[in-house]
């Protein structure tokens, strides 16, 4: 029983791109979330239907570049590479370390995290309070789409057949000012699908809140982030008083709604979810006030 | 190498092997005329097979099932109460009913995800609070075992004492998460059925597959192949899967290659036994100790297995390394419709330490003393009599252990400092905890004499070469090193001139299991021995053999019925403090410091025991605050090592360790067992540290993030 995978590796974006807009392809970027899907079991290779199509190697998607203030990050840099490069932020570094082991990491890009849109990706509450925005292109032209509206649903985003993710930007990340904060909460230190996801991110101006953020990640089908509830902070001045984060936390507590599964309760993640907010507003408007 | 001190570590005799990545396990086998063999198992919990529907089958593939068994239908363990496999009840979901083999694994997958079977199911047990509620009702009850003072004069000291504290405490499953799985194969010979694979006792699967083939002592032999981890799990499972292969290669007149991939494994393979501890203890006004009821429920799973055995250590560790006034227990290993729980590391043991330091722990804080204080007013001494009227007739050296750990973490200081944190961080709260164990060595009471009647030979060749001829596996403890220094040096031989070959039925006779912490203290010694007679008889260039057979030393005799008597013949032991920081806001635990001193006679080498210190440990401390697995109706919940959730190099710290010398007559060098040692005071010590570092009390293991955030919550909630 000979099996003919159809596999394209090719040195050019270009040619990548037009190989994609003839046939639909699995893309392969480092590999290490499309190979655990389509796993069978013991001593059967993966099924992959579709021909497979490898972008790993594409020098175009492993760029870092900083464009003014805002910060351009190829879609297929591994983890590994990010954590080496000046230009990538703490809080970045921080979320990639604690993504899996160093093997993963030497694999596994940004871009595929995004891609594989898991409710609980490593990076995606990081993205969303940076508002990243997603580069895509195709052979008819490029598009940018916030994160927040590419992905759509558990492993749902919306990416055309032919398109191929390329770049994410971090709009203003290089500004000074914002502090931002990410906390993963796994079962053990490596290894670990996320629990609970958190970040959160504020701008002051003297001691007015000019811009605040927060998502959380494994609590939702996609991370939950709300303007509405951000909205109501904007102007007040720090710290944050009780009752605003009391409101805040409830206001959150309404629209978090995890669930129980094998990994941990829906009451421990709303929990903890909730206690990583109500410290954030409590400590990081205290820090900024001194 | 030529061995001064036995304790100097040499290289591991499997080490260039392994760290090459060249040795082959049973997975990377491939015989001729092999084909693979996949199970069917039951979808449902409990009930009946009404009928089996097999797919057609295209040619070269068949099903096996129990109509090709020679032999009575079940895997001969203690009791006759596990099919190999179920043709008309099931009683787990994951219990095979049949295998179907064939060349190529992805046509057997389709195939069995074609079979079609009638079932009438019935109403299944799932949990143990179930079953200790049904524990009358016939067949729940599997096992049970009573001893201690009479209940009549328990209750008079009741009547007189000051108050009487009741605890109730739980303990989870654990899982093994050896890393190579399980894996077996049946190699088909006119002759003979071999059978190979990953294991931790050759003559265990031999007496199975001769009572399920109904064969001769010649007409079956079993290899062990390189065996990457068996920590229990590994003891009386493969007996099963030996009986699946042989019978497969029997009928299909071909080798049959079983192996489990990770999430099979961990789905249907023996776990650690849940338990559920009961403590109704009677105080004086100062809050000492009058007297002690404990009561232990043991989930065996759907079938009894090695329970029963599992259940007498647990209740002979019951009152832990203490002198309790009044002392009684009784024990039940109940029956629900789950995955069969068996041996781990530490046998029953790890459940009833965890249970009885937890609880002695939450006595001393009633009493307002140090739980270290507290625990050391009833630490038992040489010649106290055991809980069965046994002897601890060796020198204790706990004491010395617990001053020096006192000394080397700084515990007073420590405390203090502890205290002053904690009051100024509102996030994060450190904590100390402590734990004081041992473990019997061996077998429990007569096994030794009465059932595995270990017998061991040294061959040796014309020219000159010795090997060792032992049924024990090297599953990576390294036996295969202290085993060879040991006849080394009693012959005087360079240590890599001794050869240890992987054991063959054929080659060997039965020294025994490799279990119980035994293989070094009972097996070692035995070779001490073998090693000495070959030398007073040695014959340059003549090929010679020597055998030894074991010799009881009678102590108290043990007395099954009564439960009296030395149960062991030696005992180790064990104190581990341990350092915690718990995030309030998440639950985690961050581990800061491990502190473990250990008693086990002599080190055979440093090495091999630095590597069951720290292994051991980092299971043990796992077990009590990491790892969790659950089952839901009767379904393991946890399928992937990543969602159970084992300590990973990022989660255990240096652990800072000690061994204390006290030679024990009847082990080599003095050697006792101490394998299984190593884990039992880690779940213990962490939970002693987080109720510290949160200032309250759990009961129960393991100490989840979950568990913590609910108590934090509710303590909360009460308070508002």
């Amino acid at each position: 029983m000979e099996e003919t995978i159809i596999a394209y590796r090719f040195d050019r974006l270009e040619e990548t791109l037009s190989q994609l807009n003839k046939a639909n392809c699995a893309i392969v970027a480092g590999g290490t979330d499309v190979m655990v899907m389509h796993k069978s079991r013991r001593g059967v290779p993966p099924k992959i239907t579709k021909p497979i199509i490898f972008i790993d190697h594409l020098l175009e998607l492993k760029q870092v570049n900083q464009n003014g203030n805002d910060l351009h990050i190829g879609a297929c840099c591994t983890y590994s590479e990010l954590l080496r490069d000046p230009l990538i932020p703490m809080p970045l570094k921080k979320a990639i370390k604690t993504i899996a082991a160093p093997a993963i990491r030497n694999r596994g890009t940004l871009g595929g995290n995004i891609c594989n849109a898991s409710p609980a990706g490593d990076t995606l509450p990081l993205l969303y309070v940076y508002n990243a925005k997603l580069l895509l292109r195709s052979v008819n032209g490029d598009r940018i789409v916030p994160i927040c509206e590419f992905i759509q649903g558990v492993r749902r985003v919306q990416r055309e057949p032919n398109e191929i993710l390329t770049e994410i930007i971090l709009p203003s990340v290089l500004e000074e000012g914002a502090h931002v904060v990410f906390e993963k909460v796994g079962n053990r230190n490596a290894d670990a699908i996320a629990k609970v996801g958190f970040a959160g991110y504020i701008r002051t101006k003297g001691a007015v809140i000019e811009d605040v953020r927060f998502a959380f990640g494994a609590v939702g089908p996609t991370m939950i982030r709300s303007n509405e509830i951000e909205k109501k902070l904007l102007g007040k001045t720090i710290p944050v008083t009780d009752m605003d984060i009391a409101k805040v936390v409830a206001a959150f507590d309404k629209i978090i709604k995890p669930i129980d599964d094998q990994r941990s309760t829906a009451i421990y993640r709303k929990t903890v979810a909730l206690n990583l907010l109500r410290y954030f507003l409590t400590n990081s408007t205290h820090i900024q006030h001194i | 190498m030529n061995l001064k001190n036995i304790s100097t570590s040499v290289p591991k005799k499997d080490h260039k092997g392994k760290v090459s990545g060249q040795l082959a396990y049973i997975s990377d086998v491939k015989v001729e005329n092999m084909v693979y063999g996949v199970l069917y198992r039951s979808p449902i919990a409990y009930g009946k097979i009404k009928s089996i529907q097999l797919p057609d089958l295209p040619e070269g593939y068949e099903a096996v099932g129990a109509e090709h068994i020679t032999g009575p239908n079940y895997v001969k363990i203690i009791k006759e109460d596990q099919p190999i496999f179920a043709n008309e009840w099931v009683n787990y979901i994951g219990e095979p009913i049949l295998m179907l083999v064939g060349k190529d694994l992805d046509i057997l997958y389709r195939l069995l995800d074609e079979v079609k079977m009638e079932l009438e199911e019935h109403q299944a047990i799932f949990t143990l609070d179930e079953a200790i509620k049904q524990k009358s009702s016939p067949g729940v009850t599997m096992a049970s075992y009573e001893f201690g003072e009479s209940l009549e004069s328990i209750s008079a000291i009741e009547q007189g004492a000051c108050q009487i504290i009741e605890e109730e405490y739980n303990t989870g499953y654990q899982e093994h998460v050896y890393l190579e799985p399980q894996g077996m194969l049946g190699i088909y010979k006119e002759d003979e059925i071999v059978v190979q694979g990953s294991m931790q006792c050759l003559y265990y699967i031999k007496n199975a597959l001769i009572t399920a083939l109904a064969c001769g002592d010649d007409d079956v032999r079993v290899v062990q192949s390189p065996t990457g981890g068996g920590f229990g799990g590994k003891e009386e499972f493969p007996s099963m899967m030996a009986c699946h292969v042989a019978v497969a290669a029997k009928a299909v007149k071909k080798s049959v290659m079983l192996v489990f991939d990770r999430s099979e494994d961990m789905v249907v393979t023996t776990k650690r036994h849940p338990a559920k501890l009961k403590y109704r203890t009677a105080l004086d006004k100062e809050g000492n100790i009058m007297s002690m009821c404990v009561e232990v429920f043991l989930d065996g799973g759907a079938n009894v297995g090695l329970s029963s055995v599992v259940l007498q250590r647990a209740l002979l560790n019951s009152a832990g390394v203490y002198k309790i006034p009044h002392f009684h227990a009784k024990g039940y290993v109940l029956k629900t419709n789950t995955v069969p729980n068996g041996a781990f590391r530490g046998f029953g043991a790890p459940q009833s330490f965890a249970g009885i330091e937890s609880h002695i722990g939450h006595l001393s804080k009633r009493a307002n003393i140090d739980p270290l204080d507290y625990k050391r007013k009833y630490l038992v001494q040489q010649g106290d009599p055991t809980i069965t009227k046994g002897n601890f007739r060796d020198p204790i050296l706990m004491e010395d252990m617990i001053e020096d750990l006192l000394n080397a973490s700084n515990y007073k200081k420590k405390k203090a400092e502890f205290q002053t944190f904690n009051q100024q961080n509102q996030r994060y709260k450190k904590g100390i905890g402590t734990s004081l164990f041992l473990h019997g060595c061996g077998f429990t009471g007569s096994g030794e004499r009465d059932h595995i009647k270990a017998k061991v030979k040294l061959y040796k060749s014309k020219d000159n070469q010795v090997s060792l001829k032992i049924s024990n596996s090297d599953m990576g403890q390294g036996i295969f090193t202290t085993l060879s220094k040991i006849v080394a040096k009693e012959l005087d031989l360079p240590y890599e001139e001794v050869l240890y070959p992987y054991p063959d039925t054929k080659e060997v006779p039965d020294s025994g299991p490799t279990v119980a912490s035994r293989t070094t203290m009972i097996v070692g010694k035995l070779l001490e021995r073998a090693a000495k007679k070959l030398k007073a008889q040695w014959l340059t260039g003549v090929e010679q053999e020597v055998t030894e057979d074991y010799v009881h030393r009678e102590m108290i005799p043990w007395d099954e019925k009564t439960f009296t008597g030395d149960a062991y013949p030696a005992y180790s032991w064990g104190v581990n403090f341990v350092e915690v920081e718990v995030d309030t806001l998440t639950g985690n635990v961050k581990l800061e410091k491990v502190y473990a001193n250990y008693e086990v006679g002599k080190v055979i080498d440093d090495r091999v025991m630095k590597g069951q210190i720290d292994g051991g440990l980092a299971q043990g401390l796992a077990y009590g605050y990491l790892e969790k697995m659950t089952s839901k109706e009767g379904r393991i919940q946890q399928k992937s090592i990543t969602d159970y959730g084992p300590p990973t190099s990022m989660d255990v710290v240096t652990i800072q360790s000690k061994v204390f010398d006290n030679p024990y007559a009847d082990g080599p060098y003095g050697a006792k067992g101490a394998g299984e040692l190593t884990l039992i005071g880690g779940a213990p010590a962490v939970q002693a540290a987080i109720e510290d570092a949160l200032q309250t009390s759990f009961q129960q293991i393991p100490i989840t993030p979950e568990v913590i955030i609910e108590s934090l919550w509710m303590k909360e909630g009460e308070e508002g």
